[in-house]
C-alpha cells in the first residue's frame, strides 16, 4: 500500500510538471520554438506513463476514490506552480484551464473515464 | 563483375579502354554488355566539431540529404554523431523544407526515431540566441550547407524556466531514471546555468562544470546510473533552487 501511495504522488508530480509545462509553453510566441518545447514536455509525460503502468487496474479507470485524490492533487500543485509564477509578474498564464488540462492528461492515461 | 570506364573519341569508332591489369572475366575475346552510369552529384557533407565519424553514419547522413534535396539546409544534431551506435533516435533540423514524408523515410529504411524540428533560418536564430536547448544542440553537427551562426544571446526568462522544468523531474524520479535520462537532465540545468552566467555552451565545457560541481567522475558515474543519491540530491536541489531563483527574479525585473 505503501508502495501504491509512492507510486500516485510520483505519477501525480509528473503529470502536474507536465501541464504546468503545456500551460507555460502557450506563453511563447514563436510557434516553431513551441514545437520544440512540445518535445520536451513528453518528457514529464512519458515518465508518468510508466508509472500508471504500475497501477492497477492497468486497463481501466481508477476507483472513484483514486480518480479525485489524483486530480485534486495534481490540480493543487500546478495551481501552486503557476500562481507562484503569476506573482513574479507571468503574463497569458491561464488558471482556468488547470482543470481541463489535467482531466485531459488524466482520461488519456486512463486514471479517468 | 562490374567496371567503369570512359567512352574516348575515335576517328571512325569510339572506344573504352580498360586497363591490362584487369579481372579474368573480362579477357579479349569476351562479349560484354555496356551501359550508362548515371550520375549522382555527389553530396557535400560540412561538418561542425566532429573529429570522426563512422562511415555508415555519413551513408545515412547523405542518404537523409538527398532524400531532402530540395529544403533549403538539413542539420543533423544530437546523440547520433556521438562515438559509436548507443542511439536510437536522429535529431534533425530541416529548413524550409517541404512536406516530404521524412519520418517515414528514415524510420522504415534506417528503422531510428527521428525528432524534427521544421523551421526558418530566422528562427533558428532566434532559437540559438534565446535558448541553451538550441545552443547544446547545435554544438555539433553535420548540415547540408555550411552555416555560420552570429551568436547575440538574449535572455528570455520564460523560456528559460520551461527549461528548467525539465531537470526538475531529476529530483521527484531520481530512483525510477536511467543514467542517460540522468545525465541528460544535469546537463540541462548546467547549460542553463551557462546561458545565465553567458558562458559558452559546448558539451566539453558542460561536463568539466558538472564535474566541478559535483565532484571528480559525476558525468561517468550519472551516465552509468551510479550516483550516490543522497550526497547527489542535495547539491543538485541548491543548484535548482539557485537557478530557479534567479529566473523568477530576472521576470520580476522585466514586469517591472
Amino acid at each position: 500500500m505503501q508502495n501504491r501511495n509512492k507510486i500516485i504522488d510520483l505519477f501525480a508530480a509528473n503529470i502536474a510538471t507536465a501541464v504546468v509545462h503545456e500551460i507555460l509553453e502557450e506563453a511563447i510566441d514563436d510557434e516553431n520554438l513551441r514545437k520544440h518545447y512540445d518535445k520536451e514536455f513528453q518528457n514529464s509525460f512519458s515518465i508518468a506513463k510508466k508509472y500508471r503502468e504500475n497501477l492497477n487496474p492497468i486497463d481501466r479507470p481508477l476507483p472513484t476514490e483514486d480518480q479525485d485524490q489524483i486530480k485534486d492533487k495534481i490540480i493543487a500543485k500546478v495551481k501552486n506552480e503557476l500562481s507562484l509564477r503569476i506573482k513574479k509578474g507571468y503574463n497569458n498564464v491561464d488558471l482556468n484551464k488547470v482543470e481541463s488540462y489535467t482531466k485531459k492528461m488524466l482520461g488519456k492515461l486512463k486514471i479517468l473515464q | 563483375m562490374e567496371m567503369i570506364s570512359r567512352i574516348s573519341r575515335g576517328t571512325k569508332m569510339d572506344q573504352i579502354y580498360i586497363s591490362k591489369d584487369r579481372h579474368p572475366d573480362f579477357e579479349v575475346g569476351s562479349y560484354v554488355a555496356i551501359a550508362p552510369v548515371s550520375r549522382k552529384k555527389r553530396i557535400n557533407l560540412f561538418y561542425c566539431r566532429i573529429k570522426q565519424i563512422e562511415p555508415i553514419k555519413s551513408l545515412i547522413v547523405r542518404e537523409i540529404f538527398e532524400f531532402l534535396s530540395d529544403a533549403e539546409n538539413v542539420i543533423i544534431t544530437g546523440s547520433f554523431l556521438e562515438r559509436g551506435f548507443e542511439f536510437n533516435d536522429i535529431d534533425l533540423i530541416v529548413i524550409d523544407g517541404t512536406k516530404k514524408p521524412i519520418e517515414k523515410f528514415i524510420s522504415e529504411k534506417f528503422g531510428l526515431e527521428p525528432h524534427i524540428i521544421s523551421t526558418t533560418y530566422e528562427s533558428l536564430r532566434k532559437g540559438m540566441n534565446a535558448d541553451p536547448l538550441f545552443q547544446m544542440l547545435l554544438n555539433k553537427f553535420i548540415s547540408k550547407k555550411r552555416i555560420i551562426f552570429k551568436m547575440m544571446p538574449k535572455i528570455n526568462y520564460k523560456l528559460l524556466d520551461i527549461n528548467l522544468l525539465n531537470s526538475r523531474l531529476l529530483i521527484d524520479n531520481f530512483d525510477y531514471l536511467n543514467g542517460k535520462e540522468k545525465y541528460k537532465m544535469i546537463r540541462n540545468i548546467f547549460a542553463i546555468k551557462n546561458f545565465l552566467e553567458k558562458k559558452a555552451i559546448t558539451n566539453e565545457n558542460i561536463d568539466d562544470d558538472i564535474n566541478a560541481y559535483f565532484g571528480k567522475n559525476t558525468v561517468d558515474d550519472s551516465i552509468n546510473n551510479m550516483l550516490q543519491k543522497n550526497k547527489f540530491i542535495k547539491k543538485y536541489k541548491k543548484l535548482y533552487n539557485d537557478i530557479f531563483n534567479k529566473i523568477m527574479r530576472g521576470i520580476e525585473q522585466n514586469a517591472e
